[in-house]
């Protein structure tokens, strides 16, 4: 078994062998990693729960094409393993080797970008990943880029107006001139099953299904992870060691998009990033509902697998998936099974995996012409902020404009994700007038009693889950 | 001067080389310390156990209040906050032991070790509580003018009320950090992230037992601090101190975010209850205001808070008879402290709801109430306190942006949206600023500043203010290029040192640049009558007729001229070499005293500050009223900065301030459970506005060619006052929450209006209507 991850910092190829490293363990955050280091003291701890992108780092790896592909990310939520292979830049990296600023940084001085310049490496980071796509320079991709960046200083109009000025004109840089070089060095770092193991925890790296079933049935208490954006908060919160962990990143059978005329598959170790984009044409509930989920940092890490598998009762996904009917593939050493995605959750962070299963991905079937779905998600503050209640609607009007067929589901209603199902009944067949749609107000209001906690009362709750249905039928109206 | 110099750090914010207080490379005995505090709002220590702890390898010590060498006390200005907790807790973490080890997961692995045996008893965990347990932290205050109570007997229209203002966590980038480094004898060297690193210095001093002139404190630069490291970054400085001290090796506290929002204080919470009265045309003719503040368990602050919130609940506007009543209650919660505005407003936003009400009553546009109101200029200009204000561009700058807001017809626009719209509402208000400058604790307005000329014609200037993002070391560096006639960059700030300049104020009410500006000019005033005889001389030395005259000598592009006979010039670092080697001293110190100010708190009567900002915003919301979500759409700033020292620093200072109030308005919520434990003490609950919660249109402008008299090169203080133009955008949301009921009804409101405020707000609007 290999213990030994290989990636680049500096330039240079680092490896860590975790049989014999003493100071670094598997679930060691890059972020610790590198304060630790004399020369990357520029990566700033803010909060360590991906909140805030002081910590913001790139990674750059092979896209497939002979090229690189830089994605911003919070190094404070990412284990070091997941470097294996990969280019990891810091903000030390950045300025050009003359000593002159990178077009970003220089943008970010002439606009008077930085204050106190605590955030300011982490929206630099942030800037660089979005220069080197070749995303435009529009407000929209901008602001969607910085929203995981959190500044208490500027109140981000210089920064803004730096981010496109520096984005208008992207030549290639100092990162574009070592490129080939790095891709060779990348190329060499064989991507291979891993077992990294100290006398306290377990860190497995499979590269095929099958493998991952063996190990899961070996280590049945192992945590899958692929992301890790939220099972890395037991550690940087809740200081938790972890066991035993199976990192999924290098099975490519799971990172598998597949479309077809009826549907889409997405297997489970697809970002929430890669589904937001992939969704844009057939599926824009999805989407939007992509859109707000946390930050861009988060949603290169987050995937399909890890929130389903999370099941928690806000449910980011499963609301939208299921107004889709999306039906979640399992598979265990036995085969495969398909549970459509409101049967997949069954409970307080609980989902209906039987033991030895794990998520291999989703199918979102196309929706007939006519259907209407959409999403909502009410927070304290629209980005980057776990909602207070989510709600997904699906509308099948006949052809009087009566409703055929309507699904409501909510998150943060309940202890899971859950359908309106009364609702449903009161609506089904009804005509779609404002005063059917008053009626179902407090049958909707009745069939709930959420919680009140950090985020809200349960009485806004109560309020927000009705009106989200008249919003829903308001918004109708305009189409 | 040059105008728009970048921040003197931005090179090294961009590239990452700014050194912060956990960046600092120090040597491999640096030990980390760490705080165990209580999670109870109210106890009795019962017991403890600290012997496994301490003997678990890797811990160097664990100490609790008896092993204080000095003073157990860390209260600012009044002596009532613990260092450590004897054998009681008055809030959820305060703190009761410390522990200093080799790593921060070996301090965790130690406190799990600490057993302690609590026995809690009932706590106050609100105002409401407080006041019905008479728990006051001190003397109630009172400022009053005119006779309120004949007055609003005869009014014709009152209005009476309560507001509530929320907590704020300063939400600082950089936690709380400190590193103290012990050194021979009883010297500490500390390296704290601090607002006030003379005070730093004194509390260091007091609870190691041993004198200010062994403790020096640095501050090279803050990532952020508003008011939250003026008295609380002291607490992480002493209880480092008490480890290095303890372990004799240097040790760092660098609190966790979560620890952070927990331990520190806050905005103080207020509850302002208000009657007032006016007549048809919406002229305020009394108003009375009782304010209260959480002041948590110690006085911190909270009386200077409490006093610039009194001198506040005027804002812009002329109220003949007025009578404000505060009071400090205690609760069993973490030390409620200074944030940007200082009271100013929770004071502010009480005048401006009292307004808004007005308007809505009156059926009149709330900006035509607030012109009508506004301080006069030759009448109508003396403040509840007796000062006169003086200087006032309130009228000028209402009619510059009333017009390049298109206020009016945006106006008209925004009635028809509404009218059209029947969930979807637009909402838009205009708001003044009027905020005094000067600590109002007089003494404190003084500052020093030392400054060297080395012999190659570079110079090192040193004050007493610290950076903390504000942008002041930029100033600084400008003020002394421009009074010596050099380039920017032949100037270096350094690190504030206490051993440089001593016994000096906080870098807070937005005086850092009008009192350090001020020191440093004094400095360099001093150098310069020193050089210039020398200089004559150099200049007179040919023999000349006509002689040069030590009136005429300027510095000027690197240079001293004669300016009479401008072909006499000597470069300045040649000059500075020519004084050297006739013995001139090249190093001075500069002072710094406010002049005219005092203010008798007896009897509430006074000039308090040196002078007023003004400024005012117009700001545009779009409220989706099913869900309570909206959303900034314009905002017009107008602000007023006397003559700019750096336009962009100042604009930076505008922005940011009025989207940190924004924040404080709107989504920044401080929710406590039944047992005093802080909900939301993470960025995951706690919302600071993101960059998709800014205006989408954002105009901001510098009032120009308003130079103001008898301040540092004619310039205003610029740190605090743009905080409250965030009233337009909170009162554009009342605006639009109120056309739901055709501004028929008074909606409810408060601070923070949070989605669920709001929603909360037009249900109730919804349900009136509906009856």
């Amino acid at each position: 078994m290999n213990s030994c991850i290989g990636f680049i910092l500096d330039e240079k190829l680092i490896e860590i062998d975790f049989s014999k490293e003493r100071k670094f363990t598997p679930t060691t955050t890059v972020l610790n990693y590198l304060r630790d280091l004399p020369n990357h003291k520029g990566v700033k701890e803010g909060c360590a729960e991906g909140d805030c992108g002081a910590c913001t780092i790139v990674i750059a790896e092979l896209d497939g094409r002979n090229g690189l592909q830089y994605r911003a990310v919070n190094s404070c939520l990412i284990f070091l393993p997941k470097l294996h292979g990969k280019w990891l830049i810091t903000v030390e990296n950045i300025k050009n080797p003359d000593g002159s600023l990178h077009p970003v940084q220089q943008a970010m001085v002439d606009y008077h970008g930085s204050q106190c310049g605590f955030c300011t490496p982490g929206f630099i980071m942030s800037m660089f990943a979005l220069y080197k796509s070749n995303l435009p320079n529009t407000r929209a991709v901008i602001e969607d880029a910085l929203t995981g960046n959190l500044c208490r200083c500027t109140g981000y109009q210089p920064i803004i107006e730096a981010a496109e000025f520096a984005l208008q004109d992207r030549k290639p840089d100092h990162f574009s001139k070592i490129e080939k070089e790095i891709i060779a060095i990348l190329k060499k770092i064989v991507l291979k099953s891993m077992q990294m193991a100290t006398d306290r925890q377990k860190y497995f790296m499979p590269v095929s299904v099958t493998e991952l079933l063996y190990i899961k049935n070996q280590n049945p208490d192992a945590i899958i992870i692929n992301g890790a954006s939220d099972i890395a908060l037991r550690v940087t919160k809740k200081y938790e060691l972890i066991p035993s962990i199976i990192d999924t990143m290098q099975i490519e059978e799971l990172h598998v998009i597949r479309k077809s005329i009826d549907h889409l598959y997405c297997g489970s170790a697809i970002t929430l990033n890669q589904l937001m984009e992939v969704s844009r044409e057939w599926y824009p509930a999805i989407y939007e509902a992509c859109s707000v989920f946390g930050s861009k940092q988060i949603r290169e890490m987050a995937t399909i697998g890890g929130n389903l598998g999370t099941a928690s009762p806000i449910g980011d996904l499963p609301p939208v998936l299921a107004a889709y009917k999306t039906d979640v593939v399992v598979v265990s050493e036995k085969g495969a099974r398909i549970i459509p995605v409101d049967e997949f959750i069954c409970g307080y962070r609980k989902t209906s995996l039987k033991k030895g299963e794990i998520i291999k991905g989703i199918k979102i079937p196309k929706p007939m012409d006519g259907t209407i779905i959409k999403f909502y998600k009410v927070s304290k503050r629209k980005d980057l902020d776990i909602s207070t209640v989510s709600a997904a609607f699906r509308l099948t009007p006949d052809k009087e404009k009566k409703i055929n067929e309507i699904k409501i589901i909510f998150g943060g209603m309940a202890e899971m994700t859950k359908h309106a199902v009364k609702t449903e009944k009161f609506l089904k067949g009804k005509s779609r007038t404002r005063e059917t749609i008053e009626q179902a107000m407090p049958i909707l209001e009745e069939e709930f009693t959420p919680i009140s906690d950090a985020r809200s009362s349960a009485q806004f709750r109560s309020v927000i889950a009705k009106n989200l249905l008249l919003r829903f039928f308001d918004d109708l109206a305009d189409t | 001067m040059t105008p728009k110099i970048p921040h003197e750090s931005a090179r090294k914010h961009v590239t990452g080389e700014a050194v912060y207080v956990d960046d600092m490379l120090v040597n491999n005995q640096l030990l980390i310390g760490k705080v165990v505090y209580s999670p109870h709002a109210h106890a009795k220590i019962k017991s403890f156990h600290l012997d496994v702890a301490r003997n678990l390898p890797g811990v160097y010590a664990v100490i609790r209040y008896q092993d204080i060498p000095g003073e157990n006390q860390m209260g600012p200005v009044v002596h009532d906050e613990l260092c450590l907790a004897k054998d009681e807790v008055n809030c959820i973490g305060q703190a009761v032991f410390l522990i200093a080890a080799e790593s921060e997961e070996i301090c965790r692995e130690a406190e799990k070790l600490i057993k302690i045996e609590y026995k809690p008893s009932e706590a106050i965990l609100s105002i409401e509580q407080a006041i019905a347990k008479n728990n006051l932290m001190g003397p109630e205050r009172k400022i009053e003018t005119g006779d309120v109570d004949k007055a609003l007997k005869k009014c014709k229209h009152k209005i009476s009320g309560s507001l509530t203002t929320g907590a704020q966590e300063h939400w600082y980038l950089e936690t709380q950090a400190a590193v103290c480094i012990p050194g021979e004898d009883n010297e500490m060297k500390v390296y704290s992230s601090t607002q006030h690193p003379s005070e730093t210095q004194a509390i260091v001093a007091g609870v190691l037992g041993i004198n200010r002139n062994d403790v020096v404190v640095e501050m090279r630069r803050m990532g952020g601090a508003f008011g939250g490291k003026e008295t609380q970054a002291n607490h992480v400085a002493a209880w480092s101190a008490l480890l290095a001290k303890a372990t004799g090796q240097p040790v760092k506290i660098r609190l966790f975010r979560d620890d952070d929002q927990i331990m520190t204080g806050k905005r103080h919470p207020y509850l302002i209850n208000y009657k007032a009265g006016f007549d048809n045309k919406g002229k305020l003719i009394a108003v009375e205001f009782e304010l209260n503040a959480n002041g948590g368990m110690a006085t911190d602050l909270s009386f200077a808070i409490l006093e610039r919130a009194m001198f506040h609940v005027d804002n812009a506007y002329y109220i003949p008879n007025l009578r404000v009543i505060g009071r400090v209650w205690k609760t069993n919660q973490p030390s409620n402290t200074a944030f940007r505005g200082f009271g100013g407003p929770q004071g502010m936003a009480a005048i401006e709801t009292i307004v808004d009400r007005i308007a809505r009553q009156l059926k009149m546009d709330a900006a035509e109430i607030r012109r009508r109101n506004f301080y006069g200029i030759n009448d109508r200009n003396l403040t509840h306190y007796d000062q006169k204000v003086e200087n006032n561009h309130l009228k000028m700058m209402f009619d510059r942006i009333l017009h390049s807001s298109e206020y009016l017809k945006r106006r008209q626009d925004i009635n028809e949206f509404n009218s059209k719209n029947e969930f979807k509402k637009k909402g838009m208000s205009l708001t003044p600023v009027k905020f005094g400058i000067s600590f109002t604790t007089s003494f404190l307005n003084q500052a020093g500043a030392l400054v060297n000329i080395y012999q190659d014609g570079t110079v090192l200037v040193n004050h007493g203010g610290t950076e903390m993002g504000q942008g002041l070391h930029t100033k600084i560096q400008q003020i002394a290029a421009a009074e010596l006639g050099i380039s920017f960059e032949k100037i270096k700030l350094t690190a504030t040192d206490t051993s440089k300049v001593p016994n000096t104020s906080a870098t807070a009410a937005s005086s850092g640049t009008d009192l350090n500006g001020m020191a440093v000019k004094n400095a360099i005033d001093k150098l310069k009558s020193r050089m210039i005889p020398f200089i004559v001389d150099h200049f007179n030395e040919k023999g000349e007729i006509i002689k040069s005259q030590i009136r005429a000598i300027h510095f000027i592009n690197d240079c001293i001229i004669d300016s009479e006979n401008p072909a006499r010039k000597i470069d300045f670092a040649k000059a500075v070499n020519m004084c050297y080697i006739k013995q001139v001293p090249l190093s001075a110190t500069g002072f710094y005293r406010t002049p005219d100010i005092y203010f008798n708190r007896e009897k509430g009567k006074g000039k308090p500050f040196h002078y007023y900002v003004f400024g005012m915003a117009v700001s545009e919301v779009l409220l989706d009223t099913l869900t309570g979500y909206h959303k900034i759409l314009r905002t017009d700033i107008l602000h007023d900065v006397g003559d700019s020292l750096n336009p962009a620093i100042d604009m930076g200072q505008v922005q940011g301030g009025y989207i940190q109030g924004v924040g404080w308005c709107t989504t920044e919520e401080c929710k406590w459970d039944e047992k005093g434990n802080l909900l939301n003490h993470s960025p995951d609950t706690y919302k600071i506005p993101s960059i998709q919660d800014i205006p989408e249109d954002f105009r901001c402008s510098l009032l120009e060619d308003v130079p103001n008299p008898s301040t540092i090169r004619k310039s205003k203080a610029v740190g605090e006052p743009p905080f409250m133009l965030a009233f337009s955008a909170w009162l554009a949301v009342k605006d639009a929450i109120s056309a739901v009921a055709d501004h028929q009804i008074e909606p409810e409101f408060s601070i923070p209006a949070t989605n669920e405020v709001i929603l909360l707000s037009l249900e109730k609007l919804r349900s009136i209507k509906k009856q």
